[in-house]
């Protein structure tokens, strides 16, 4: 396939998905609101536990006390990585049940530029749930608020988190070929992922999920921004930040296309693609 | 003549109501037989795939450690003044485990038994469950059996780990109570898995419900927090919600938790709504399940 073929079915696979998406309208404004509607319990566990919006604790572990801002900006970063999970490590699955899964196999393009299509339909839907998210939570006082010195370098370290993300998806969506039902496996991810990443508490408030943690590209993602947004302070780690996701993005990205062409050929030659 | 005719008709009146009464016994081992046959076949298709039977049982402890986690770090230890004096127990690591643990039941009603018919229909066999000589509600009696079932091997996982990681200590003779009112709630728990169970036929991705009624009656149970501290308007729709008094009971009777009501007026309020749940699921499920035998979308996806 020629480069301009290649782009015309990426560009044909977004406009697929995203007018799937729209199709029901519902289930976007689902993605803009309910992740929000999960951090009131976090809050309220803090107003019960601490007795005011601002824990010393927690200060000493973030450098902020603010908790309430800190949950409700990894709930924001973290929907990056669900809708990933979903939308691109769960979406061949999906073909098989649409009946359409046949039809991209036996056409004469990759699966995973069909892959990169969808990827990035998914990013932009998920960016325009977010900035929606992030324009309410500047307007409400969570003591949270959005300049364009702090928006530009989080919109880096935002680009950055997703290329390696969608790496670890694509190659998610290749071990979905394999074992066919996923459902259950992606929920375990989600809850390794908020176990072992900052997204609901400080991780390095227990020493292993400290360790683990900093093997997961959006721990570093997370400090970052929190950092630029909560604490102004951009310039001291993110030369740092921006080098280390760089790096896990090189290697979440041939890692996931290496997999994912693997598992592809083996289930080809196994005969069980089509399986359910 | 009279007499004999009068001997005729008592007779006939004891064979109508002598044998009634061993024909609903009939009928009650007819249903019971029909709901272990679906809890049956349900853990057989469950430990069909094993990996997948392991990884449920280590879901709960993974999804319940971050909400330990957060409360450890919010007060740089385990025990909380705010907490104590709140409710009456400052250790937050047994607090929100409980509340945690039992909460399973909810997500088990509204996803596992909301699901069943769905996932029937997936399977291509909905058609014949429908056509069984047993009425709906029994099969998602069945279904609720295996996910009730489940729910305590995954509540079993949750608690030896959190024993033997963060040591919980409970009153062991407040386990029968708060088991008993678990009970009572699983009843009225029922009654919302018919619901979800109806609103499937129906919509048929019922997924979106399931996850929006979850998330908010997540935030409305005073799961990792005292009722105390949600806004009035929230505090009162607590009450309306089983899963509110079937937690908070549970805690009064293991940990000691205060309450802004007696254990009475808790169990009182806890059967009224368990009798609502069951009498609104019940009739939600059979007006919608008559609607889609008419309108004929039972088989559409």
């Amino acid at each position: 396939m020629t480069f301009a073929a290649t782009i015309g079915v990426i560009r044909a696979e977004m406009a697929k998905t995203i007018r799937i998406y729209l199709s029901y309208p519902i289930i976007v404004v689902f993605w803009a609101v309910f992740p929000m509607l999960w951090v009131f319990p976090f809050v309220f566990q803090g107003k019960a536990l601490v007795g005011g919006m601002s824990s010393p604790a927690f200060e000493q572990l973030t450098g902020s006390g603010n908790y309430m801002a800190f949950v409700l900006i990894g709930a924001m970063v973290s929907n990056f990585v669900f809708s990933g999970l979903w939308g691109v490590g769960n979406s061949l699955r999906e073909e098989t049940y649409w009946g359409t899964m046949e039809y991209i196999i036996a056409s004469p393009t990759s699966p995973l530029v069909i892959l990169v299509g969808k990827t990035l339909a998914e990013a932009a839907v998920t960016t325009c749930i977010v900035c929606l998210q992030a324009v309410v939570i500047s307007i409400l006082p969570f003591g949270i608020s959005f300049t364009l010195a702090k928006v530009l370098p989080v919109l880096l370290i935002v680009g950055l988190l997703m290329l390696g993300f969608y790496g670890f998806t694509i190659a998610f969506a290749g071990f979905t070929l394999l074992i066919k039902e996923a459902h259950g496996w992606i929920h375990t991810l989600e809850w390794v992922f908020f176990l072992f990443s900052p997204i609901r508490y400080p991780v390095q408030v227990n020493a292993i999920t400290q360790v683990v943690s900093t093997l997961i590209p959006l721990t570093w993602a997370l400090v970052a921004i929190r950092g630029i947004i909560l604490l102004n302070r951009n310039e001291v780690s993110l030369g740092r930040t921006v080098f280390i996701l760089l790096v896990m993005d090189a290697i979440l990205l041939v890692a996931g296309w290496l997999i994912f062409s693997w598992l592809e050929r083996k289930t080809r030659r196994d005969g069980t693609v089509g399986m359910h | 003549m009279e007499e004999r005719a009068r001997e005729v008709e008592g007779s006939m009146s004891r064979a109508t109501i002598e044998p009634s009464r061993p024909r609903i016994l009939a009928r009650i081992s007819h249903y019971a037989v029909a709901v272990w046959a679906e809890n049956i076949k349900e853990w057989r298709l469950e430990l069909t795939y094993p990996a997948d039977f392991v990884r449920s049982l280590v879901d709960p402890v993974v999804y319940l450690l971050p909400f330990l986690l957060y409360g450890v770090a919010l007060v740089g230890g385990r025990t909380s003044e705010n907490l104590h004096r709140l409710a009456g127990t400052s250790d937050l690591v047994s607090f929100i485990t409980i509340g945690y643990v039992f909460i399973g039941f909810m997500n088990m009603a509204l996803w596992a038994m909301g699901f069943s018919l769905r996932k029937e229909q997936m399977y291509g066999t909905l058609e014949s469950v429908f056509a069984a000589p047993v009425p709906r509600w029994v099969f998602t009696m069945g279904m609720s059996m295996h996910s009730i079932l489940h729910q305590f091997l995954m509540i079993a996982a949750q608690i030896v780990f959190i024993v033997l990681v963060f040591s919980i200590r409970i009153n062991p003779l407040g386990l029968l109570p708060s088991l008993a009112m678990v009970g009572v709630m699983l009843v009225a728990l029922y009654g919302i898995g018919m619901i979800m169970a109806s609103t499937t036929l129906i919509f048929k991705q019922g997924w979106l419900i399931s996850e929006a009624l979850a998330s908010i009656l997540m935030v409305l149970t005073p799961i990792a927090y005292p009722l105390a501290v949600l806004p009035l308007f929230m505090q009162r729709a607590a009450l309306a919600v089983p899963t509110t008094y079937g937690i908070m009971t549970a805690r009064h009777f293991l940990l000691g938790e205060a309450m802004p009501f007696s254990v009475g007026a808790a169990f009182g309020r806890l059967a009224l709504l368990s009798v609502v749940w069951v009498a609104f699921g019940l009739i939600t499920f059979t007006l919608i399940d008559k609607y889609t035998r008419r309108s004929g979308t039972l088989s559409h996806y």
